[in-house]
């Protein structure tokens, strides 16, 4: 066996108390407003969903486990859960199918060209996602330059706008410079060499591609689709604009009941549900990153 | 800065601000919370600024929000120390706040035009009285719909397939086109049931083209999106008065329901009689006419009708009372979850 000696940090002659003091006192502005602005509010949601929901909008203060309970027994919310989950995770695949190509451009790419296309991607970010949403509205409308192109083509044009196509386009437009720079940032290990290597060696482009490009490039990725799940699950806006009502999303489920019909409580409960999902998807990819290594 | 300079500043702010005190002291501000946008510019116009001119020594500052249940969120926010002091909301969201304890009564000992309020202005359990009241009607757009309709029926036109926009419940103009359907195609008290009700607007949901349209029903509808649908009156009469607007309005022969908007004092508040002063000038009989010819809602005081001209009054409910259907807007509240799963069951999914 061989023995590798590991160079250790050169020994610092400051008391290790001092060290861990600065890196608490450096830590502490961030871990107060995280519970100012996070932890705390969370909790109050937490307590929320706990309480009685009055007919009319009332809040009673209690502690009852009949929102939660009244979730799992009640189909519709059964559904609206599996649903938002399904739609996020569609639009995370197209967002990916459509990004990667983009971001493998970019990342080959050099010197000023890269620079310009980089903004491109960027750029969308500048606009509100309402702004964009409005945008895609006029595009997929039934007067819409989308359908009258479909039309002429004499094809009865399919409705692609209040269901659940319209949201499924309309946020993957929005969600993709979101997937772009999580790829590119996650394509640090693909060294051009690599696949000069692989060609070199005799592999057709498709081999080259499954068999180098697509595993260097998982990390970048695992993160992208976390990023635009999560972004997915909880966008509300797109969803709300180009749904039409037909659409029974969590995150639009949660400001009907807390605006609309309010039930704090149940909103509430819907948010930490949220949060769970949240939870459970960066287990996932805490997962997919492992095994990649 | 020298010592000096920053002496003399100091003291002639300290002037400035002793003189201005007595000033202060006799001005009062009286916060209002009511709906932003087009409600809002017109009851500036029509009932605050007025006001203001005629109480030189109150102020009024309007604190415009979307809807009710945004003011309900701020006053639970703000129940330690009230920040608002009059509250114009929805009379079933005053209730939930009236039964948590955030208004305080208007009577008779607030406002002498309390006794002069239509009887269906005054709501047991709740703290404020009506000062407006709305009714749902028939939009269409003046290109697409060369004949205006006269029955609501003509939602139901497959003619229009695809091109209807409806508010769904939770919305409450969902929940009043539910009551008419219900009684529509036969069926017994809403209160009772909505059966035949939901049935009847299973038969309309292939023809919907939105659930939810947006920004509001009226411009979709105004820009050729869709070409029918349901909305507020008084809403619906302002943007069709817009220069070049293709809304049109109609109270279809079936008749209506009421929407009633409600003027609350805020317990604990800061300017108690001033703000007392304001509720009973926007009660008052011409006050509520202004604002009628304003906006074209239906006033809540039964002296103020004289006042109005015939025109204003043809474009709200008052000219077509007998045409009403009398919504209990307290009791609905009871059994608007009921109603909202009925739709998301039966109804919605019919449409996709």
């Amino acid at each position: 066996m061989m023995t590798i000696t590991v160079p250790t940090a050169p020994t610092v002659s400051r008391p290790a108390l001092g060290r861990t003091g600065t890196a608490a006192a450096l830590l502490l502005p961030i871990a107060l407003i995280n519970a100012i602005g996070f932890i705390l509010p969370v909790l109050n949601l937490l307590r929320m969903s706990f309480n009685e929901a009055l007919a009319g909008g009332g809040v009673r203060e209690t502690f009852t486990l009949a929102n939660w309970t009244g979730l799992f027994g009640d189909s519709f919310y059964v559904e609206l859960i599996i649903n938002s989950i399904t739609v996020s995770l569609s639009i995370t695949i197209a967002t990916l199918i459509v990004s990667y190509p983009i971001a493998l451009y970019l990342h080959r790419s050099t010197g000023r060209w890269r620079t310009f296309l980089t903004v491109l991607v960027i750029s969308p970010l500048l606009t509100s996602a309402v702004v964009r949403t409005y945008g895609w509205i006029a595009l997929l409308a039934d007067q819409g330059p989308i359908v009258s192109a479909i039309a002429a083509l004499g094809i009865a044009p399919p409705r692609l706008m209040f269901n659940t196509t319209g949201v499924i386009i309309g946020l993957t437009e929005i969600l993709m410079p979101y997937m772009i720079l999580s790829l590119l940032a996650g394509f640090g290990r693909l060294d051009p060499r690599v696949e000069e290597a692989a060609m070199s060696l005799g592999a057709p482009p498709a081999k080259t591609f499954w068999r180098v490009i697509l595993p260097l490039t998982l990390p970048g990725i695992a993160l992208g689709c976390l990023l635009c799940f999560v972004l997915a699950v909880s966008s509300f806006i797109t969803p709300k604009l180009l749904g039409g009502g037909r659409i029974f999303l969590l995150a639009t489920e949660i400001y009907d009941q807390a605006i609309v019909t309010l039930n704090w409580p149940l909103a509430a409960t819907l948010s930490m549900l949220v949060l769970i999902i949240f939870g459970a998807a960066l287990a996932a990819y805490a997962r997919v990153l492992r095994a990649i290594e | 800065m020298t010592m000096i300079k920053l002496r003399t500043l100091l003291g002639v702010s300290a002037i400035a601000f002793a003189a201005s005190t007595p000033a202060m002291a006799q001005e009062k501000t009286v916060t209002l919370a009511a709906y932003s946008g087009i409600f809002q510019d017109h009851y500036m116009k029509a009932v605050v600024e007025p006001f203001m001119k005629a109480n030189p020594n109150i102020k009024v500052q309007f604190y415009g929000m979307p809807n009710s249940a945004q003011m309900l969120g701020t006053l639970r926010a703000q129940k330690a120390a009230p920040q608002i002091d009059v509250m114009i909301m929805d009379v079933s969201v005053a209730k939930a706040a009236t039964d948590e304890g955030l208004f305080d009564k208007v009577d008779e000992s607030v406002s002498r035009n309390v006794a002069d309020l239509y009887p269906n202005a005054r709501i047991e359990g709740v703290g404020g009285v009506g000062v407006t009241f709305d009714n749902l009607v028939l939009l269409h757009n003046e290109d697409q719909v060369k004949t205006p309709p006269t029955s609501w029926n003509a939602l139901w036109d497959k003619q229009y397939a695809g091109k209807v926009a409806v508010p769904a419940v939770p919305d409450i103009q969902g929940t009043t086109l539910t009551i008419i359907a219900n009684k529509m195609a036969g069926g017994e008290d809403y209160k009772k049931s909505v059966e035949a009700g939901i049935e009847k607007l299973g038969e309309l949901a292939p023809n919907v083209q939105t659930w939810d349209p947006k920004p509001d029903v009226y411009t979709p509808i105004a820009n050729g999106q869709a070409a029918l649908g349901i909305g507020w009156n008084a809403r619906a009469q302002v943007y069709s008065d817009a220069e070049g607007s293709k809304l049109g309005v109609t109270l279809p022969k079936e008749g209506s329901g009421f929407q009633i908007n409600t003027i609350n004092l805020v317990k604990n508040a800061p300017a108690s009689d001033a703000a007392k002063t304001f509720v009973d000038y926007a009660l008052s009989p011409e006050t509520q006419a202004r604002f009628t010819e304003a906006m074209f809602y239906a006033p809540t005081n039964s002296k103020a009708r004289d006042k109005i001209s015939k025109e204003a009054l043809a474009r709200t409910a008052a000219g077509s009372m007998d045409q009403m259907i009398g919504i209990d807007w307290i009791a609905v509240a009871g059994i608007r979850d009921k109603i909202t799963e009925q739709w998301r069951r039966r109804v919605i999914p019919l449409s996709r």
